[in-house]
C-alpha cells in the first residue's frame, strides 16, 4: 500500500490525496474499537435499568431477586450512589440560563425514557441483561411533555419541578434601527419552518472499559469520544478526585458525528464502580439503548420574517428559534449550543446588515439534544434559502438571479457580517457559478415543461449556497459563555532516535484520517516522506491537553498546531545539521529525510544521523552550543477566529406524483475549504455529509409520542440511507486560503450536511411550486410529499 | 439455565472447540470466546450488517444467530481475507479508493461483497448497488465504495477476491 502521491515525488505532501494510514488495520479486522479493548480478567459487566416512562416519580426499588440470580455481584439505586457521584452539568455563564443538573441514576424522579434508574454489576453481560428484568420498581407515571410548543404553555408538565418552567435558556439581539428598515421595505415575506428531531447514528454504539489500577489508586477509561480531555476533567471534577488518578483512552472508534463530544452518565458510573469494587468494569450499549439515550439534535421551529425591495434585495431578517433541549442540560457544551447557533449562522453568505432574533432552549421529557454534524446550521441554510425561492416566487425573479443581489461579493473580502461574523476570503458566487454551469441551469429549465410533470415525476431544481464555520478557539468559545471548553489544542513532534517521527495530537479520531492528514502537514514541515511520521493521541495518559475534535476544528486547529511544533523543531534539526556539516543553520535545507547545505547537495547528513548525535548516542559529544540533548517540540495553537468554509450545493430531484417518493437524480458541490490537506479525504468528507443530509431531508426522524414515548428505538423504524438512496457527487473544488489562520486551512466536516438540507428541500419545493405546495418542514418523506402533492396541510 | 455445549468450528482456517450456552450469539462467540474482533456489530437485530461473516461461503449475519448453530461448519471472517499481512483485491481497492472512515462498518461490507464479487465477477453500478443496500455505512456516503467494488472487479484473475 503505497502512501505515495500523484506524481511520486518529493516535495509538499499537502494537497496530494495520499490514501490513509489508519487503512491496513481497520481492513484487516484488527482495529481496536471499544468492545476489542482486552478485557482484563474479573471484568464485571454493566447494564443500566432505564425508565420505561417519560416521567415518572421513583418510589421503592426492589432488587431482591436480581441480586439473588447467579452471576449477579450487585444491583445500584440512584439513591444508593447520590453521594458518590453527585449531579453533573456544564456551566455555562450567560444570562437567561438556568442550571438544570442531571443524576447519574435518577434519585427523584425519571425525566425521559431511558432514564437511568438503576445499575447491575454480573460476571457476563448477558447475566447483566438478565438482571435488569428482574428489579422491580415503583413508578409513579407523571403527565409528560415531549412537543416543544406544548412545553411552553403555562400549564405544561414541568421537566424540573425547581425551575419556574421549562425554558432552560434563552436570549436574543437585534441590530441598531431594526424595526425601521423592516417597516419601511416595499416586501415582508414570513414562513415557519418545522426542522426534524434526528439522531447521529454512529455505526459503533456508544460504550467504556473503565480498569482501576490498584497501585495507584486510579482508574483508566476506555470510551468512544471525541474528546479525551475533556472527559478527564470532567470526572475528575465531578467525581472529586485529582486529575492524575483519571486517564481517559479514546481508541478507534467508530464513528462520532457530535453526540460522541459529551461526557455520559455511564462513564462515570463505570469509573466509579471500578474503584468502588476495585474490578475493571465495562458498559457496551445496544441499538435501542443508543437511540434512547444518546444525545440527539435538530427538533427545531425557526420562525422566520424577511423584508426586501422590489429587486430582491433583502434588507431585514429576523428568526425566533424554538429548541428542544430534552431532559438535562449537557456537558461540556450546554444547553445553549443549538439555540444561539441556529440565529447566528442564519445571515450565512448574505450581505444583508439588519437582523433580529431570539432563541429558546426548552425542556421536555425526552433524551437531551446537542451537537450533530453542522449542528443548527443546516436548519437554519434551509430556512435562509427556502426564504431566498421564496422571494424570487413573490417577484417572478429568477432564485440565482435574487441570490446574486444578495451575496457577499467576490471583491467584497474581507467581510464582517451582520452577526459580526469575519469572512477572511471566500468564494460564495464564484462556487455558485461553477456549480450552475455544471448543471447546465439553464438548459434545465429550459428543458422542463412548465407543469414540471416528466415521466410521472415532478422535477425540480434546488440551489444552496451556503457558509460552513469551523476552527473555533479560546476567544470563540468564551464569547459564547462555555466555561468548559478551552478552545486551544496541542501537539507534540519528536524525532526518534532512528531518525522517524512520532507527532501526538491532543486529538481523538473518529474517522477523519488524522493519522495521515497531520502526518502530511509533519511531513512538509520537517521533509521527511510521510512513511515515516506517525501520528497519535487520544490518550491523555501520553497525549498533550486540549480541546479535542467537533465543529469542524481538526485541520484548522489540530493542523495548526502540528505546523507549530513541526516549525519548531525543524528549526532545532537545522541547528544540529548545521553543527554537524560544519555550516550554518541559514543554510540547511531539510529534504527527504536529509539535512544538506543549500546548493551543495552532496554535504548532506541523514535525519538518522542527525538524529543519533542528538540523543547521545554517537561515540564523542555532538552537541551544538547551547543545545539541550533531544529533538522534540510541543506547541498550541488557538486561531483567533473562526474559518469559515462555503459551498454551491445543486440538487436534481424526482419526485413521484404517485407515491410522493422523492429521488434526488443529481447532486453537484462545488466547495471551498480554503487549502486543502488531502482532497481524498475531503473528498469523502463532503460525500460522507450530503448522505447524512440526504438522510434527514429525506427520512430520518426520531418520534416520540404524547406520553413522550420512542416510535423510532431501530434502525427499520429510524431509516438511514443506504447505497440506493444517495448519488455519487459531482464535485469540484475552489480553494480560497484562509490568511487569518496558520495553515490556510478552513474545516470541511460540516459542509456537506449543511447544503444538502436547504439543496434538496428547495428541490422539492421547486418541483412542486406549480402545486402552490409550501414546502416547510422536514423529512420529506412520501406520505408527507403525498399530502403535499394532494394540497392537504400545506 | 440451559446445560452448556461444545461447540467446534472452523474459523479462517483454524479450528476452535468451546464450551458455551446454547443462547451465545455467534458473533458473541466469535469475537469473545475466539477473540476474532474484526466482525463488529452494530445493531444486533439484522438491519445494519456490520456482522456480516460467510458461514459454509454463504453470507449471514451474525448477531442473529447462535453459535451452536454454526457446529462442525467453516467461517469466513474479516480477519482471513488477507494473505498474512497482505491485503487482498478488495481490501486494496477500499484503500485506494478511500472506501472507509471510521471503518466499523466496513468488515461487514467486504464480508458481503466476497461472496457478491465470487457470484457476480463484473457487476454493473445498479447491481453494485442493490447489493451494497444491505449494509449500512454512516460515515462514507457509499459513492468510494461502489468506486472500490468496481475496482476491484476489474483486477486480473490471479489478484482474485475470493478467500
Ligand atoms: S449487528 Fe448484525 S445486522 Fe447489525
Ligand atoms: S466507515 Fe464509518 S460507518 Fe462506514
Amino acid at each position: 500500500m503505497s502512501a505515495r502521491g500523484d506524481d511520486g515525488g518529493a516535495g509538499t505532501w499537502v494537497g496530494r490525496p495520499v490514501p490513509r494510514k489508519e487503512d491496513p488495520r481497520l481492513l484487516r479486522g484488527i482495529g481496536t474499537y471499544i468492545d476489542d479493548v482486552p478485557e482484563p480478567r474479573g471484568t464485571l459487566h454493566l447494564a443500566v435499568l432505564r425508565s420505561p416512562y417519560a416521567h415518572a416519580r421513583i418510589g421503592a426499588v426492589d432488587a431482591s431477586e436480581a441480586e439473588a440470580l447467579e452471576g449477579v455481584v450487585a444491583v445500584v439505586t440512584g439513591a444508593d450512589i447520590a453521594d458518590l457521584i453527585p449531579p453533573f452539568t456544564a456551566d455555562y455563564e450567560r444570562p437567561g440560563f438556568k442550571v438544570s443538573r442531571r443524576s447519574v441514576l435518577a434519585t427523584d424522579k425519571a425525566r425521559f425514557v431511558g432514564d437511568g434508574v438503576a445499575l447491575i454489576l454480573a460476571e457476563n453481560a448477558y447475566v447483566a441483561e438478565d438482571a435488569l428484568g428482574l428489579v422491580l420498581v415503583d413508578y409513579e407515571q407523571l403527565p409528560a411533555v415531549s412537543d416543544i410548543e406544548d412545553a411552553l404553555k403555562p400549564d405544561a408538565p414541568r421537566v424540573h419541578e425547581e425551575l419556574a418552567d421549562n425554558v432552560l435558556v434563552e436570549g436574543g439581539h437585534g441590530t441598531e434601527g431594526f424595526n425601521e428598515v423592516f417597516e419601511a421595505a416595499d416586501h415582508v415575506l414570513r414562513e415557519r419552518f418545522r426542522v426534524n428531531r434526528v439522531a447521529g447514528v454512529a455505526m459503533e454504539p456508544r460504550g467504556c472499559l473503565a480498569v482501576y489500577e490498584k497501585s495507584d489508586d486510579a482508574v483508566t477509561l476506555w470510551t468512544g469520544t471525541q474528546v479525551p480531555h475533556m472527559l478527564r476533567v470532567g470526572i475528575a471534577r465531578c467525581l472529586g478526585w485529582p486529575e492524575s488518578r483519571v486517564r481517559v483512552v479514546a481508541p478507534d472508534v467508530g464513528g462520532g458525528f457530535g453526540p460522541k463530544m459529551y461526557l455520559y452518565p455511564e462513564e462515570l458510573l463505570a469509573v466509579a464502580m471500578a474503584r468502588e469494587y476495585r474490578c475493571p468494569v465495562k458498559w457496551i450499549e445496544d441499538r435501542l439503548e443508543d437511540f434512547l439515550t444518546t444525545l440527539q439534535a435538530r427538533d427545531h421551529v425557526y420562525e422566520v420574517a424577511v423584508a426586501f425591495d422590489g429587486d430582491g434585495v433583502v434588507k431585514a431578517v429576523s428568526v425566533d428559534a424554538l429548541v428542544n433541549s430534552g431532559a438535562y442540560s449537557t456537558y461540556p457544551m450546554g444547553v445553549g449550543l443549538e439555540p444561539f447557533q441556529g440565529p447566528l449562522n442564519m445571515p450565512g453568505p448574505y450581505r444583508f446588515r439588519q437582523f433580529a432574533f431570539t432563541c429558546k432552549g426548552i425542556a421536555t421529557n425526552t433524551c437531551s439534544t446537542g451537537a450533530y454534524r453542522g449542528v443548527s446550521a443546516p436548519g437554519v441554510a434551509m430556512a435562509m434559502e427556502g426564504m431566498m425561492d421564496r422571494v424570487a416566487r413573490r417577484l417572478g425573479l429568477d432564485r440565482v438571479e435574487v441570490r446574486r443581489r444578495n451575496l457577499v461579493g467576490p471583491d467584497e473580502f474581507p467581510y464582517v457580517n451582520v452577526v459580526d461574523q469575519l469572512y477572511v476570503t471566500g468564494s460564495y458566487v464564484e462556487c455558485m457559478n461553477r456549480a450552475l454551469e455544471m448543471v447546465d441551469y439553464e438548459g434545465y429549465l429550459a428543458a422542463r415543461p412548465p407543469e414540471r410533470l416528466v415521466d410521472g415525476k415532478y422535477r425540480g431544481i434546488g440551489v444552496a449556497v451556503v457558509t460552513e464555520l469551523g476552527g473555533q478557539g479560546a476567544a470563540r468559545y468564551k464569547a459564547r459563555g462555555l466555561s468548559d471548553l478551552p478552545g486551544f489544542d496541542t501537539a507534540r513532534v519528536e524525532l526518534g532516535p532512528d531518525g522517524r517521527v512520532l507527532a501526538t495530537t491532543s486529538f481523538s479520531s473518529q474517522g477523519q484520517g488524522h493519522e495521515t492528514v497531520f502526518a502530511q502537514i509533519v511531513a512538509d514541515e520537517l521533509g521527511v516522506p510521510v512513511d515515516d511520521v506517525t501520528v497519535r493521541g487520544g490518550d491523555t495518559g501520553a497525549s498533550p491537553f486540549g480541546t479535542g475534535t467537533f465543529a469542524s476544528r481538526g485541520a484548522v486547529v489540530g493542523g495548526g498546531a502540528v505546523m507549530r511544533a513541526s516549525g519548531e523543531l525543524r528549526e532545532k534539526v537545522r541547528r544540529f545539521a548545521a553543527h554537524l556539516l560544519e555550516a550554518s543553520p541559514d543554510d540547511i535545507v531539510l529534504e527527504g529525510g536529509h539535512a544538506h547545505v543549500r546548493g551543495v547537495r552532496q554535504m548532506r547528513i541523514g535525519f538518522r544521523d542527525v538524529a543519533r548525535a542528538a540523543h547521545g548516542l554517537t561515540e564523542s559529544m555532538q552537541l551544538p552550543e547551547g543545545e539541550e540533548f533531544g529533538l522534540e517540540a510541543a506547541a498550541t495553537y488557538d486561531p483567533e477566529a473562526s474559518s469559515v468554509s462555503n459551498a454551491c450545493h445543486i440538487a436534481c430531484v424526482g419526485v413521484d406524483a404517485a407515491t410522493g417518493l422523492v429521488e434526488v437524480e443529481r447532486y453537484i458541490v462545488v466547495h471551498d475549504c480554503g487549502r486543502v490537506v488531502n482532497p481524498l479525504l475531503v473528498k469523502g468528507q463532503i460525500q460522507g455529509g450530503v448522505a447524512q443530509g440526504l438522510g434527514q431531508v429525506l427520512f430520518e426522524e426520531i418520534l416520540y409520542d404524547a406520553e413522550g414515548q420512542m416510535l423510532s428505538g431501530t434502525l427499520m423504524d429510524y431509516m438511514v440511507p443506504t447505497a440506493l438512496d444517495v448519488p455519487t457527487l459531482e464535485m469540484e473544488h475552489v480553494e480560497s486560503p484562509a490568511t487569518d489562520n496558520i495553515g490556510g486551512f478552513k474545516g470541511a466536516g460540516e459542509g456537506g450536511v449543511i447544503g444538502a438540507l436547504p439543496a434538496v428541500a428547495c428541490a422539492v419545493g421547486d418541483a412542486l411550486a406549480p402545486l402552490g405546495a409550501n414546502v416547510n418542514r422536514l423529512p420529506l418523506r412520501p406520505d408527507t410529499v403525498l399530502g403535499l402533492i394532494e394540497g392537504v396541510g400545506a | 439455565m440451559t446445560a452448556r455445549r461444545d461447540v467446534r468450528v472452523t474459523v479462517n482456517g483454524r479450528a476452535y472447540t468451546r464450551n458455551v450456552e446454547p443462547r451465545m450469539l455467534l458473533v458473541d462467540f466469535l469475537r469473545h470466546e475466539c477473540g476474532l474482533t474484526g466482525t463488529h456489530v452494530g445493531c444486533a437485530h439484522g438491519v445494519c450488517g456490520a456482522c456480516t461473516i460467510l458461514l459454509d461461503d454463504v453470507s449471514i449475519r451474525s448477531c442473529l444467530a447462535f453459535a451452536v448453530q454454526a457446529e462442525g461448519k467453516e467461517i469466513t471472517t474479516v480477519e482471513g481475507l488477507a494473505d498474512g499481512e497482505s491485503p487482498n483485491a478488495l481490501q486494496r481497492a477500499f484503500h485506494e479508493n478511500h472506501a472507509l472512515q471510521c471503518g466499523y462498518c466496513t468488515p461487514g461490507f467486504l464480508m458481503s461483497l466476497t461472496e457478491f464479487l465470487r457470484e457476480t465477477p463484473d457487476p454493473n453500478e445498479a447491481q453494485i448497488r442493490e447489493r451494497l443496500s444491505g449494509n449500512l455505512c454512516r460515515c462514507t456516503g457509499y459513492a468510494n465504495i461502489v468506486r472500490a467494488v468496481r475496482a476491484a472487479a476489474r483486477r486480473p484473475r490471479d489478484e482474485d477476491c475470493a478467500p
